[in-house]
């Protein structure tokens, strides 16, 4: 119980000392707590959306093979009219409506401006039913009657400044429809970003479906006391059991949260996985402060010893400390993780995405996993700590104990470090030279862990050598006598010196590695664009819109292009000669698509890929099913005919684009299919004659202007907007590397303030005999930078090596580039020295202004 | 109140001033009111240039208040303090950081070198952080002088205790203060160390002409200055010149009797001051000068002389 109430008191005696380590505690327990809290909270609201626009039993068009993608190919499939009235008729059912809805559409407001979502959901357009009524609410106007009129959902009207009257335009794959706004309908629950329009069925059906008399679903309304489930197997005998989908309300809820479900979980996995990694640098702030702790109670605690306290008792007073470091952390982390939550789902506001704060989801495992990663992160990091204090003999309460000088780093260490680093090595090597990826990115991995292990454990030797010579290049140069100082006090404990700098470490090798990976993916898809585009113009959408009819119509018809490819993805299911068969993906094009993208073949000729029943498959495909040219696959069209087609060529693999696409003649694919199972096409290509493209290009961009949702590019663009996807890419992931990094810059924070507790006397001394408070608060500052340089060294250096081991790996996968962002790995080693000046600001002030007699006199 | 003021222009050598540093009026109070403690009680007191001069006194008698405040360490609360002829009360800390780096030395009782520097690099390390290089011979003279010629690139930790002190007075030295300030130099030594280290700050001033002020409370010790000044409660009882351990000794006895309340003070005739004056060195010896003005309630203005005061103080000790 003594033990236990010195370590309390020890604790909040040095609450000021254990600050620092509180913070990473707090903060990576609020990430993780955060993230756990932000998608928990994005599940409630989609659930409640789902629940909530589910019908008791839904019946929908059964899919079928490689119709996965939805309506990509062609228009969404239906259901007839005689369908509705059988639904009716069945047991149980009060009521049933045909709903027609499609996401296949882009609607414009009259500046050709889309009104969708910015954030990636979808414009639905449907028809208006009585069912709506239950989740909208018409809060201004009415609900649409006839061909001239649409109804808006409330938050796109907001946010698009739409009024009652507006015109708006709706491109749909049957071509072009314009209506006036008649009514504002309002969500009863949270809508996080769908824009959605309304139009009465009749109209809905010729807009979305081409033609009247048919429905995309059936919503059943079940009788009062009927059961869904009930209503379900009655709709079922009604209807027939293998004609439709049936879904009763849960099960059409779950299948769409599953999907969104599979999206959040994706950004959950990455969130917590960078919330880790600010966890683990955490972890080296908490070793160093407890190390420190220990080191200046050395004499305190040989007294313990002398006194009669067992080793184990030492141990765990200082384990002690850690849990209620850890309590404490992570009790206000969890606090913080819920205000991070809010934080979040405001930005998201911002940028477009409703959430509802009402619906904030914390359940009970979110605090028990973040007291528990908290607590058992801490009481790990004060291990080591712990164990060393238990160490500490008897006679330290005899002995002066002034600061220590130097602490030597091990030759365990050393030679450990040395194998684990060698280790790692030896894994990244193996994985640039393994053929196949996935083998290699094992090698990766591995190579990725031993290599940071051994750094960090080599880290305190190598801080010698490394931070003198960074010492010559930077602090002389600008400190003089002071820089020398400040270069012995950051090394005089390499092990301190070392971990700090590792925290850092961690954060900038990933900032470097992605950044190398990020640069090599920009370069080797410029050079692949350099080398093998022959076509002057792509067109293409940027929210995965397939291009409609009509506009494919207006490229093949512009006078300034001389050749036009359209680019359709066909789904259908192959069977190869070995038996096997699977759902793959058909790109099917003119044949000037060759011109377009100029493609090598390892066999075979291309060209003769675009003869009748013919096509070509990629080299790995050919590989692993064994196939050749001249064999002949069974392609089962989705929606249409099984067909033979002779394979003609295997196309080489090293290439980022079109990577593994299997060729064919859109005629090919025509012949097979029914027309209106004809997908429209994804992409589409243009050349214009020699000399005449800028002129074309601007046509084109002109005849492009009332759709917003596609783009053309030429090739400085295209390879622009990839440069700017990559950017943004990293741009998030170093943003999300911040909250490691920050964490780190902390540890720098707490190393230096806790060692200019530690050398209080020292410092009293110098500024007895004439170091000017200037001077002082100097040599700590060039100690800073010097130890946040040593980082960035390391780190960067490890990173490139990744990232070089990354891209070699990867250029399996058609990164053939290597190419190392210089600007960048210069930028992040100039802005550590910064760093470090800044980390050093709060401790270099708080040095300079002690008072010289008390640092004298303190004993 | 009593004091130790010389003639400041009555001898030295040549350019530097016969008083390195002096303290006129010097008061320093901690906390006010009621709970207000003096520990320097308008101090007068004249440091001569080239002398060794030992300040004692018993523990909390303002020894090393008074040794702070000289020096430019601490700031005063009352009355004024040269180095020289420049006044340092009232400057502010960037000049006094240079004051201390320029003109003055310390040596501590421990704590006195960097851990992370060798012993040449701590010997030079004021001439360091001035930005100026060391006067090679003169260094070469100090090192020779403290005999650390075989271990100048140890670091402390592979020093003794001795041979470190040893390290900062040579660094104390090799700057060429005006004057060195000792807070117990020889505190955390042994007996030999310390006779050896006081050996060397003897031979610095016989030799190199250096004004050494040291705090002490070692009788013996301070029989190794010129001359011995004696604090007890914030002031200057009594001081002695030409010391012996025996004489330093009994007066420290003899004052620890008088400051012991109840008992009678003996008159104190054989630990009158040495003939400072005739030593050559420029002390004049000391006038007592009588520091009645606007003093206390306590009635100690009218001593006539340094014994007189130091019975007065005696008999003042007594009171409640």
């Amino acid at each position: 119980m003594t033990v236990f109430k010195a370590s309390l008191r020890n604790f909040f005696a040095h609450k000021g000392r254990m600050a620092l380590s509180a913070v990473a505690v707090v903060l990576s327990v609020a990430f993780v707590c955060g993230t756990l809290v932000f998608t928990d909270t994005m599940n409630t609201t989609f659930d409640r959306l789902f629940a909530s626009t589910s019908a008791d039993v839904t019946v929908s068009p059964k899919k079928t093979d490689g119709d996965g993608s939805g309506g990509r190919s062609g228009k969404p499939r239906t259901v007839p009219a005689s369908a509705l009235s059988e639904a009716r008729e069945a047991d149980g059912a009060r009521s049933a409506e045909g709903m027609v809805s499609s996401e296949q559409v882009t609607v414009v407001d009259g500046d050709d401006k889309n009104i969708g979502s910015t954030t990636g959901a979808p414009t639905i357009a449907a028809n208006w039913t009585a069912g709506d009524s239950d989740t909208m609410k018409i809060t201004s106007g009415h609900a649409p009657r006839g061909a001239s009129e649409v109804m808006v959902d409330a938050d796109t009207a907001k946010k698009r400044d739409l009024k009652l009257g507006d015109e708006l335009r709706t491109i749909a794959t049957t071509g072009d429809f314009t209506a006036r706004v008649s009514g504002i309908a309002t969500f009863q629950v949270t809508n996080p970003g769908a824009a959605i329009v309304y139009f009465d069925t009749a109209t809905a059906q010729r807009v979305l479906l081409g033609r009247t008399g048919s429905y995309t679903g059936i919503a059943v309304t079940a009788e009062k006391g009927v059961t869904h489930a009930l209503l379900k197997k009655n709709v079922t005998a009604s209807l027939g059991a293998g004609e439709y989908t049936y879904q009763t309300k849960k099960e059409a809820a779950d299948s769409s949260r599953e999907q969104m479900g599979a999206l959040l979980d994706v950004m959950k996995y990455a969130l917590l996985g960078f919330a880790g990694i600010a966890l683990l640098v955490g972890v080296f702030l908490i070793v160093n402060t407890f190390s420190m702790l220990v080191a200046q109670r050395t004499r305190e605690i040989g007294l313990m010893r002398a006194v009669g306290s067992s080793r184990g008792q030492v141990n765990r007073s200082v384990l002690t400390e850690a849990l209620l470091l850890g309590v404490i952390g992570s009790l206000l982390g969890v606090g913080a993780g819920v205000g991070l939550a809010v934080g979040l789902m405001e930005l998201m506001g911002l940028l477009g995405m409703n959430l509802s704060t009402s619906e904030l989801t914390v359940v009970w495992t979110t605090p028990a996993i973040g007291l528990a990663l908290g607590i058992l992160v801490t009481l790990f990091a004060a291990y080591l700590p712990a164990r060393r204090a238990g160490r500490v003999s008897p006679m330290a309460a005899l002995r002066d104990a002034g600061t220590p000088a130097d602490v030597k780093a091990g030759a365990v260490r050393a030679v450990l470090g040395a194998l684990l680093t060698a280790g790692g090595g030896a894994a990244l090597y193996a994985a640039t030279q393994a053929e196949k990826a996935a083998q290699g990115s094992l090698y990766l991995g591995a190579g990725v862990v031993l290599t940071m292990l051994g750094l960090i454990v080599v880290g305190p030797v190598l801080a010698g050598g490394l931070v003198r010579v960074l010492s010559v290049v930077t602090l002389r140069p600008f400190g003089g006598r002071v820089g020398r100082l400040a270069e012995r006090n950051a090394l005089r404990n390499p092990r301190r010196t070392g971990a700090t700098a590792a925290a850092l470490m961690i954060g900038l090798a990933l900032v470097a590695s992605l950044s190398v990976v990020g640069s090599s993916m920009v370069a080797s898809a410029t050079k692949e664009l350099d080398r093998s585009v022959g076509a002057d113009f792509i067109v293409q959408s940027g929210n995965g819109q397939p291009i409609t009819p009509a506009v494919e119509r207006k490229l093949r018809a512009a006078k300034s292009l001389e050749t036009v490819t359209s680019y359709k993805m066909v789904a259908a299911r192959i069977t190869t000669p070995d038996g096997k068969s699977g759902s793959e993906q058909l790109s099917a094009t003119d044949p000037s698509y060759m011109k377009d993208l100029r493609r090598e073949v390892k066999s075979g000729d291309l060209a003769a890929a675009y003869d009748r029943d013919s096509m070509s498959v990629g080299s790995a495909y050919a590989e692993k099913h064994g196939v050749r040219t001249g064999d002949k696959l069974k392609v089962a069209f989705a929606g249409g005919r099984t067909a033979e087609l002779t394979v003609a060529a295997v196309t080489k693999e090293e290439t980022s684009v079109d990577r593994g696409a299997m060729y064919t003649d859109i005629a090919t694919a025509r012949r097979h299919l029914p027309e209106d199972r004809v997908p429209s096409s994804a992409m589409m290509f243009g050349s214009a004659k020699d000399g005449k493209e800028d002129a074309a290009y601007a046509a084109l961009k002109k005849e492009l202007k009332p759709y917003p949702q596609y783009q053309v590019r030429d090739q400085a663009d295209f390879k622009e907007t990839l440069q700017d996807q990559v950017g943004r890419m990293l741009n998030m992931v170093y943003g999300l590397l911040a909250l490691a990094i920050i964490v780190a810059v902390l540890g720098v924070v707490n190393t230096l303030a806790l060692s200019v507790v530690e050398r209080t006397r020292e410092i009293g001394l110098m500024r007895a005999i004439g170091l000017a408070r200037r001077q002082l608060r100097r040599m700590i500052r060039l100690e800073s930078v010097v130890i946040a340089l040593f980082g960035a060294m390391l780190g960067l250096g490890l990173g490139m090596c990744w990232g070089a081991a990354a891209q070699q790996l990867l250029a399996l996968e058609g990164l053939n580039v290597l190419q190392i962002p210089w600007p960048t790995i210069g930028a992040v080693f100039a802005g550590s020295a910064l760093v470090g000046l800044v980390a050093a600001l709060v401790p270099a002030f708080r040095a300079g202004r002690m008072n010289v007699l008390n640092a004298i006199a303190t004993e | 109140m009593t004091t130790a003021v010389a003639d400041p222009w009555s001898g030295g050598s040549g350019a530097r001033p016969a008083v390195a540093a002096s303290a006129r009026q010097l008061v320093k109070a901690y906390g006010s009111g009621e709970t207000r403690v003096v520990a320097l009680d308008h101090v007068d007191v004249d440091i001569a240039s080239g002398e060794f001069t030992a300040i004692m006194g018993p523990s909390g008698s303002g020894k090393s208040t008074l040794m702070h405040c000289l020096a430019g360490l601490d700031s005063v609360t009352e009355g004024r303090i040269f180095v020289g002829e420049q006044e340092i009360t009232g400057l502010k800390d960037k000049k006094l950081t240079r004051l201390r780096r320029d003109r003055i030395g310390f040596i501590f009782q421990a704590y006195n070198l960097l851990p992370t520097l060798d012993a040449l690099e701590n010997i030079t390390l004021p001439m360091d952080i001035a930005g100026r290089k060391p006067d090679k011979e003169w260094l070469e003279t100090v090192i020779s002088t403290v005999g650390l010629h075989e271990r100048l690139r140890h670091r402390p930790s592979q020093l003794s205790g001795g041979q470190q002190q040893r390290v900062a007075v040579a660094r104390a030295l090799a700057a060429r203060p005006e004057i060195i300030f000792g807070d117990e130099p020889t505190g955390n030594l042994d007996s030999r160390a310390g006779a050896e280290m006081l050996g060397f700050l003897r031979r610095s001033v016989d030799e190199l002409r250096q004004t050494i002020v040291m705090v002490t409370h070692d009788p013996v010790a301070a029989a190794y200055a010129d001359r011995v000044l004696y604090l007890a409660d914030g002031r200057i009882v009594d001081e002695m010149y030409r010391p012996t351990a025996e004489a330093v000794l009994d007066k420290m006895l003899r004052l620890a009797e008088s400051t012991d309340p109840g008992t009678v003070t003996p008159p104190a005739g054989s630990a009158g001051p040495a003939p400072g004056g005739q030593d050559g060195r420029g002390v004049t010896g000391v006038e007592a000068v009588s520091g009645g003005a606007g003093r206390g309630p306590d009635g100690l203005a009218a001593f006539g002389s340094l014994d007189d005061g130091f019975d007065a103080f005696g008999a003042n000790g007594g009171r409640p």
